[in-house]
Parts: C-alpha cells; sequence; structure tokens
C-alpha cells in the first residue's frame, strides 16, 4: 500500500497524475500529507528534483515546511469563523465562550477536535482567500502599471498645483480609442477631449519650458554678477 | 472687584513692557542663529542627504560641503534619482553637468540649488524684506532643532521655515508656505554627518580639474528691450535683462531677472501666433509660473511669488520708452 503511495508522490512531483488511478485524490493528497513519512518523501523528491533540475538554492531550508505546520495548527483557531462571534457580548454567546473557556480547562480533546474542525473550515477558505489576494494583486498591478504609464507621461511636466487648479482634470482618459463608434456625437466628444487633453499638453509643455528657462537664467546670473563684481574691482 | 480690574491692568502693564523688549530681543536671537547657520554652511565639513518634497513629488539629494587646506570651499550636490544631475564647486568656480545641456562652469560663490544661496551668504541683505523669528524648538533628524522663521514683510512673499541644528546650526528642515500657513514646498534632511576631515569625494574633487567658465561677457551686458514691467514689490531689483532663446521651443524671448536677496523672478515677453489667451497658472512647489497672452503678446512670469503678485507684474508690463532705451 505505502510502496503504492510513494509512487504516486513520484508521479505528483513530476506533475503528473496517472489519470486511470481514481484514487489520487484531494483527500488522499491530504492523508499522504499527514503522514510523516510520506511528506518527508514528498519533500526529498522535491529536493531531488531540484538537485537535477541544478536549481537547488544556496542555503538549503529543510525544515521550515514543519514551522510552518506548527504555525498554521496554531492560527487554525483564529481563522474559523466560530472565534470572531466570542467576542461580541450577546448574553447567549458569551454563554457559548463560557462553555468554550471550560472545554478548555475540562477536556482538551473537544478542543482538539474543534481545531481540527476550524483547520478544516480554514483549509477550504484558504486557497479562496490566497486565490482572491493574488486575483486582487494582479489587478492591482495591472491598474498600477496604467497609472504609471499616465504618471510617466506627466511626470516630465509641470503637474498641475493642488493650489490653483486652472483646468479641469476629469476626462483624462483614453486619449485614443479603437471602438466603433456610429454615433458623431460621440465622436465629436471624443474629438473635443483629444483637443482638450493636446492644449492641456500644450500647456505643460510651455510651463516647463519657462521653469527650466528660469532656472537655467538663475544659474547663468550667479556667475555674471560674480562677473561684474570682479570687473568693478579691477 | 475694583481690585481684581487693578490687578488686570497692572498685569497687562506688566505684560506689554515685557513683550517689546522680548520681540526685539527674539529678532536679534534669530538673526545671530541665521548667522550661524551662513558660517556653519560655509565652514563646516558635512555630508548630509535630503529630499526636496513639492507638489506630490520627492526629489533625494546628496550634499558633500568641505574647506581644504588652502581655505578653499568644496562642494558637491547630486540629485539621486531620475536622470543624473550633479554641481560640483571648487572655491568659486562652480560646474554644473546637467544631461539635457552640456557641462558648464560659472564663476559664483555658492551653487543654485533647492536651498537658497543667501543662507550660506550675508543674511544682512534680506533684513530689508524679511523679518526673522526665533519661533521655539523642535526635534527634527533626533536632534534638537531651533525653528526660525523670515517672513516677507509684504503680502507678495512665501514664508520660509527653518530647523536648524542646535549643535551646528547647519540646516535639518526647511519649509516655505503661503502667509496663511499652507505648505508649499519642503526640505527634508534625512542624515547629517558632520566630520573633522574632508569627505572622501571632496578629497578626489581637490584634485579633479573643472572644465574652465564659459564666457558670460557678451551676455552678460543687459540689453535694451522694448518692453519693461512697471510693477514690482519693494525690495525687487532687475538683475539682468536680455534677449535669448527658450532652450525647449526655440521661442525668442525678451527676458528680465529680478531678485530681492532670497527669490528670483523672471519676466519673459514674446510674440504670440495666439491674439489672446486667458491667464494660465501651474505651481511647481513654491514656484509659480503664470502665462498669458493679451493683444498678441505672451507676457509669463516664474518665481516664488504669490499668484495674485505674479498677476500684477503680469499686468504692469508695457513698452519701454524711447528716451531710456536711448539712455541704455
Amino acid at each position: 500500500m505505502s510502496e503504492s503511495k510513494f509512487e504516486t508522490i513520484s508521479s505528483l512531483v513530476d506533475n503528473y497524475r496517472a489519470s486511470k488511478d481514481d484514487a489520487v485524490t484531494e483527500k488522499t493528497i491530504d492523508e499522504m500529507l499527514k503522514d510523516d513519512d510520506l511528506s518527508s518523501s514528498w519533500q526529498n523528491y522535491h529536493l531531488i528534483g531540484d538537485i537535477m533540475r541544478d536549481e537547488v538554492p544556496s542555503s538549503l531550508q529543510i525544515d521550515v515546511s514543519k514551522q510552518i505546520a506548527q504555525a498554521i495548527t496554531q492560527e487554525a483557531t483564529i481563522l474559523s469563523p466560530n472565534l470572531s462571534a466570542l467576542s461580541e457580548k450577546t448574553p447567549e454567546k458569551s454563554e457559548t465562550s463560557q462553555v468554550v473557556a471550560t472545554r478548555h480547562t475540562i477536556s482538551e480533546n473537544v478542543v482538539v477536535a474543534q481545531n481540527r474542525f476550524r483547520a478544516k473550515v480554514s483549509k477550504l477558505i484558504k486557497p479562496l482567500g490566497q486565490l482572491a489576494i493574488a486575483a486582487s494583486a494582479a489587478g492591482l498591478m495591472i491598474v498600477g502599471v496604467q497609472q504609471n504609464v499616465v504618471n510617466n507621461q506627466l511626470e516630465n511636466t509641470v503637474s498641475p498645483s493642488q493650489v490653483f487648479p486652472t483646468m479641469p482634470l476629469a476626462g483624462y482618459a483614453n486619449p485614443v480609442s479603437f471602438n466603433y463608434q456610429t454615433k458623431t456625437q460621440q465622436e465629436n466628444i471624443q474629438s473635443q477631449k483629444e483637443a482638450a487633453i493636446k492644449q492641456r499638453i500644450a500647456q505643460q509643455r510651455r510651463f516647463q519650458a519657462l521653469l527650466t528657462d528660469h532656472q537655467q537664467q538663475v544659474k547663468l546670473v550667479a556667475g555674471e554678477s560674480e562677473v561684474e563684481t570682479k570687473e568693478k574691482k579691477y | 472687584m475694583k481690585l481684581l480690574s487693578l490687578f488686570l491692568f497692572l498685569f497687562s502693564l506688566v505684560l506689554c513692557g515685557l513683550s517689546f523688549p522680548v520681540n526685539a530681543l527674539d529678532s536679534e536671537n534669530a538673526k545671530s542663529w541665521l548667522e550661524r547657520l551662513s558660517r556653519a554652511l560655509r565652514q563646516l565639513n558635512f555630508s548630509t542627504s535630503f529630499v526636496v518634497v513639492k507638489n506630490n513629488q520627492a526629489e533625494p539629494y546628496h550634499w558633500l560641503h568641505g574647506v581644504n587646506s588652502q581655505n578653499e570651499e568644496l562642494e558637491i550636490l547630486t540629485r539621486l534619482n531620475g536622470p543624473r544631475k550633479d554641481v560640483l564647486r571648487k572655491g568659486t568656480l562652480v560646474n554644473y553637468r546637467d544631461p539635457d545641456l552640456a557641462e558648464y562652469s560659472v564663476t559664483s560663490k555658492s551653487i543654485i540649488g533647492p536651498i537658497p544661496a543667501i543662507f550660506s551668504g550675508k543674511i544682512s541683505e534680506l533684513e530689508d524684506n524679511y523679518r526673522f523669528i526665533s519661533v521655539g524648538r523642535g526635534r527634527v533628524l533626533d536632534r534638537a532643532a531651533q525653528v526660525i522663521r523670515v517672513v516677507a514683510k509684504d503680502a507678495h512673499r512665501y514664508g520660509y521655515w527653518l530647523w536648524l541644528d542646535q549643535e551646528s546650526a547647519l540646516l535639518l528642515k526647511m519649509a516655505i508656505t503661503t502667509r496663511k500657513g499652507q505648505l508649499l514646498e519642503q526640505v527634508q534632511f534625512t542624515h547629517l554627518d558632520i566630520t573633522e576631515k574632508l569627505p572622501d569625494s571632496l578629497v578626489k574633487l581637490q584634485s579633479a580639474e573643472l572644465p574652465k567658465e564659459i564666457d558670460l561677457q557678451n551676455k552678460s551686458q543687459n540689453t535694451a528691450l522694448s518692453w519693461k514691467i512697471n510693477w514690482l514689490p519693494v525690495g525687487f531689483e532687475q538683475v539682468k535683462a536680455n534677449r535669448h532663446r527658450i532652450r525647449s521651443n526655440k521661442k525668442a524671448v525678451e527676458f528680465m531677472l529680478f531678485s530681492d536677496g532670497l527669490i528670483d523672478v523672471s519676466v519673459y515677453v514674446n510674440a504670440s501666433h495666439h491674439k489672446q489667451r486667458a491667464v494660465e497658472y501651474a505651481s511647481y512647489g513654491a514656484t509659480l509660473v503664470l502665462n498669458q497672452v493679451v493683444n498678441g503678446n505672451e507676457v509669463s512670469v516664474v518665481g516664488k511669488i504669490t499668484p495674485n503678485t505674479a498677476k500684477r507684474i503680469a499686468e504692469s508690463i508695457g513698452p519701454a520708452s524711447s528716451i531710456n532705451s536711448l539712455i541704455d
């Protein structure tokens, strides 16, 4: 039995699941991971694979998974939905909290069982949550990149003051669009927008040119006044 | 009741009597702090970093200063983000290295950068247009700091707040605010090392050969222009006037530069292909850029002044009288 499990682990490590073998389900994987021997061999196979592919990190940290597992079992209670109810002050729930408290003191086994249940719940929730986080992070990155592009365009120009906004900031999106717009009105709006943007860019250029010239002239003056005073001295 | 009012009266008398000398003392004290700052900026060996915050952007700089055995000042100012911008100074030769321009050197006693040059110069030159007030103490950059305000005597200019190191009198923070206290621009120092010896980079600079100063003799002559400004805030004086082309858009402009010792104001006049354009403002930190077209003439004002001041300067423009131009 265990031999075959080692084999399935090996195939799983190689990212290959025997399609015929229906026995390899999430459940069996869970069980395998619970088994210390099997999980250590899972780790070892990965290590072997890494070594063969020459992807070994400079320092091996083999014990980390155990530490993580420990941390997870400690954290499992926090993630369970029941716990949040404990803090609420309704009499019923305070009763249950008392019950839980007594359970903690009297029978640890029950708590352990509860923890397991919670751990399972959190196991279900966790990947979903992680997926959601990953998705939202990716979304943010896309938004961020888009914003960055806009910002970069503006960065070299004088940004409008917060003190004296002279031009409305709205209507600054999509300077180019490939949408089919049959209505001339929409096109008009579009071209107006583009004109406004062009005007804005021209304005920014004017400001930028003036600003840099001003700074430049000030630097040159520093030299000239010195030259003049020198001339006066002689 | 009578006794109480009498007491109050006496108390207020005492207060009045006290407050005037205290104020006078305060400004004297503030001035001496600024003079200490000026000395420190010229005499100390220091290596420091600061961040300039304008609008929503932060620009970090590295600044080194030292005095060598020949009593010559050495200075390096480097912008740390984006394209390299360096300023090197050896005595009175200042070398600007700007990515947009060819490297050039000018003769000057100070670097023109985010920190006004006057703070390392003669503080008393500011006294005509600004008052100095010692505000109190604070903690900046993990040091005890003395807070000094440089307040404009009129409403046309902004105020400066300076946080000076109690020990060395060096600058730890600077803020430019409107008269109502709105923050426009900030310089926050993030690190300060005062050393006995010259910093290493300055030792290297000492042996480096800087390019010679560019010939400004031709440009320095104040040319007679066909336009002039009829109003300026008290204390501003014309530093130069010329015709030149703006580098980036090749516009030929008539240019005037004014200074009150602390801030510089540029005025540009040129013909425009537009007939009229309403006043446009933009501010970059405390620096305001105003631009408008009136009767086919584009007038622009740039400087660390309030929008109202800039507008008034722009509106005061008029043709220079022929007599004046003949004298020039």
